[in-house]
Order: C-alpha cells, then sequence, then structure tokens
C-alpha cells in the first residue's frame, strides 16, 4: 500500500525495490545472508537468484491467498508459503545441480529467515493485487541482488584476487591478497562502506509530520 | 466466517496439507536422483584422492569404480585392484568439522606411506575460508607426502612456515576448520594403519 492509501503503479514499484526503498542499504533487511555469502561472487549470485525467485513466488501466493487468510493466522501462513518455496529451490538443486547444493551448504535453508521476505508479504503482499506483489517481491529481490553484488565483488577480488574464481590481471598476482576481506570482519567493513556511499547518494528523504 | 476460531483451524490444515503434498512429491521425484548424486560425490572422491578422476564424465567415474574399487580392510575403506594385485588404498576419514561432518578420502601408495591424494565428498564448511579444503591448492599439497609414524601422520602448519615431509599448510582464517580436520584424518588413518597392521601378523 502506499503512504496515500492506493496501489502504486508497477514503475513505482520498480523503482522502490531497486533504490528507494531498496531492502538492504535502505531498510537494512537481510543483513545475516548479505555478510555470510560475500565472499565469493559465485555463491552471491546463486543466493541471489534463490532469493529473489522464493521473494517473487511466496509475494504471489501471499496476494493470491490474501481474501482467504484469516488476519490472526497470516504470519504463520506467510511462513509456510516461505518454507515451501525454500525448500522447492533446495531440493531442486540437492537433484539437480548437487556441486552448488553442496557449496551453499546451509544457505540455502537460511532463505526462510530472511526478513525481506517476511517483511515484503507482510508489508505488501498480504494487502495488493498478484501482479503488484510479484512485481514488488521480484524487484525487491533484484535490488538485494545488486547490492549483494556490489559487495561481493571487491571481497572476492582483493581477499582471493579474483572474480567469479577466474584470476584477475594485477590483483591474482602482485596484490598482496588481504585476507581479512573474504573473512567475516570484511564483510562488516565492505557492507558499511557500500551504505555509506548508497546513503550519500541518496539521503533520506524524512517527512516531519 | 474469515475470522471465526475454527475457520482459522481448519484453513491452516487445508493449506499446510495442500502445500506438503507438493513437497512430499517432489521430495519422492527426486530422491533416487539425489541418492544417485551422493553415491557418484563418493565415487567421484575416491578416484580423485587415487588421481584417477581427471577428464572422466560421471559415467565413466561409475565405471571405473565398479570395475577397479573393492572394500578392504575397515569400514569406509577401499582397494584400487590392477591386474587382481592391490595396487592403491582409498582410506575414508570423516568426523566433525567445524558448521558439519566432513567426509572424504585419502589415497595410499601400497607402501603405506607415500599420500596419492585427497578428496571430499561432503562438507559444510564456511565458503571462502575452510571451504577452500576442496580447492586445489589445498589439496596439491598432500600429493606424495610422506606419513609420519606416530600419533599424527600428517601435521598442519601455519602459512609461510617451513614444511617437513609430513607437513602441509593450513587455510589463513579457517583455523577450526583446519584443527578439526587435521584431528579426524590422523585418527581414521590410524585407525586404518592398526587394521592394516593386525592383518599382517594373522
Amino acid at each position: 500500500m502506499s503512504p496515500n492509501g492506493g496501489t502504486p503503479g508497477t514503475r513505482a514499484i520498480i523503482f522502490d525495490g531497486l533504490w528507494h526503498n531498496n531492502p538492504v542499504f535502505r531498510q537494512i533487511l537481510g543483513i545475516c545472508s548479505t555478510l555470510a555469502v560475500t565472499n565469493l561472487v559465485l555463491n552471491t549470485l546463486v543466493m541471489c537468484a534463490a532469493l529473489t525467485m522464493v521473494l517473487a513466488a511466496s509475494s504471489l501466493t501471499v496476494s493470491l491467498l490474501r481474501k482467504f487468510t484469516p488476519r490472526n493466522i497470516r504470519m504463520m501462513v506467510q511462513t509456510l508459503v516461505i518454507a515451501f518455496y525454500v525448500i522447492i529451490v533446495d531440493t531442486s538443486l540437492r537433484g539437480y545441480w548437487p556441486d552448488m547444493s553442496a557449496a551453499l551448504g546451509p544457505y540455502v535453508g537460511l532463505i526462510i529467515t530472511n526478513c525481506i521476505i517476511m517483511g515484503r508479504c507482510e508489508a505488501f503482499a498480504g494487502t495488493n493485487k498478484p501482479f503488484g506483489a510479484l512485481t514488488d517481491g521480484f524487484f525487491n529481490g533484484l535490488g538485494y541482488s545488486l547490492l549483494l553484488l556490489a559487495i561481493a565483488i571487491p571481497r572476492e577480488l582483493l581477499g582471493m584476487g579474483s572474480i567469479l574464481g577466474f584470476p584477475m590481471p594485477y590483483f591474482s598476482g602482485a596484490w598482496d591478497r588481504w585476507i581479512i576481506m573474504v573473512m567475516p570482519p570484511g564483510a562488516f567493513f565492505t557492507l558499511a562502506v557500500i551504505v555509506w556511499i548508497c546513503r550519500a547518494i541518496k539521503p533520506r528523504e524524512e517527512k516531519i509530520a | 466466517m474469515r475470522e471465526k476460531p475454527w475457520f482459522a483451524v481448519a484453513y491452516m490444515f487445508a493449506v499446510t496439507a495442500f502445500f506438503s503434498f507438493i513437497v512430499i512429491g517432489l521430495a519422492r521425484v527426486t530422491a533416487e536422483r539425489v541418492r544417485r548424486n551422493e553415491q557418484l560425490a563418493f565415487e567421484r572422491a575416491v578416484l580423485m584422492a587415487l588421481q584417477m578422476a581427471q577428464g572422466k564424465t560421471a559415467e565413466q567415474i561409475h565405471q571405473t569404480f565398479v570395475e577397479m574399487i573393492e572394500p578392504v580392510q575397515g569400514e569406509n575403506n577401499y582397494g584400487l585392484i590392477r591386474d587382481g594385485e592391490l595396487a592403491a588404498y582409498a582410506v575414508g576419514f570423516s568426523g566433525r568439522g567445524f558448521w558439519a561432518p566432513i567426509r572424504g578420502v585419502i589415497g595410499i601408495e601400497p607402501d603405506r606411506q607415500t599420500v596419492i591424494g585427497i578428496a571430499f565428498y561432503d562438507q559444510k564448511e564456511t565458503p571462502g575460508l575452510g571451504g577452500e579444503i576442496v580447492g586445489q591448492t589445498f589439496r596439491r599439497q598432500f600429493e606424495n607426502l610422506k606419513l609420519n609414524p606416530g600419533p599424527r601422520p600428517i601435521e598442519f602448519r601455519p602459512f609461510g612456515a617451513t614444511l617437513d615431509s609430513h607437513q602441509v599448510h593450513a587455510i589463513t582464517g579457517a583455523t577450526q576448520t583446519c584443527t578439526r580436520l587435521e584431528h579426524l584424518m590422523n585418527e581414521d588413518i590410524n585407525e586404518w594403519l592398526r587394521i592394516v597392521a593386525q592383518e599382517d601378523t594373522k
């Protein structure tokens, strides 16, 4: 629902998810996975694809069920829907892409606990039409993915000297690798710098009542 | 009606049953494929530890495993059989890693001292840190290593330290994974050495 009570247009939903109301740098949601998976770009890409798929599908399903779901059990239903799609992704990876399933380890299962999904289901999908909810879910997933990639690329480059596992000129040779970048403290430093840059470009426009 | 207590209970049952039905269906459809993937990962690890997996497709790996690998002394230990003779050992090792169990295989020459290689078929260590145990850089260190007689046949040393013939460099930033891996590998290698020594005295 938009601030004035109406359904926002598709264009507004897209730009909100990608930038104006970006889940990572504006809402500071999904930070656990942001810190955990961004030390390798490939793992980040697969995590982003899985999260975007789960977020879009969950938003669509919650929106489709919104007229039947009793308000007092809506969060149980949302959790069930999210868990359902996460299990579908996890089972599919184990069956059809075992190498990636092994590389991501426990992270896929942890998508269930990603607060962005529950946040979008609760804040948007539960009160909006299916197409808007699907668009909102997809573009919030994309907004999350963009930020994660912006964090993962410098971390892998400076920490391992590679991008997507391919050695990069200078960074794989003469560069003295900053191992701390692929360790947990590196995630905090990079996240802080990226959030700082994004918020400097787009400061919060608080409306004082 | 939507806000009546009985409706909430009935609705939750119906929604849960619907989604569970689909999840159980998918799990059943993929169960055989998942089992085959796990078996193939194990067979690939055995052949990688024996330096025999290079350039082989999944079918070739399975074929080679069936034709040339046989169980030998102890649980999860295998032997490479060439012309009816034992040409190498593939010793399984497993134990608790940092996050979850680590399972792998170490290939050893018939002299029971020279390492051919190591490979892993199950681990959930931190990607980019402990997860680097599956990377070539770490695994290559084990090639031609000489097992040391004593409680620590293989020893992990900090990165940059001068190495003896039974030592390898640990991974910087993955202290817990390396400590646990060193412990579990040595435990299972010692157990295997004890079993083969017993067999020799029979």
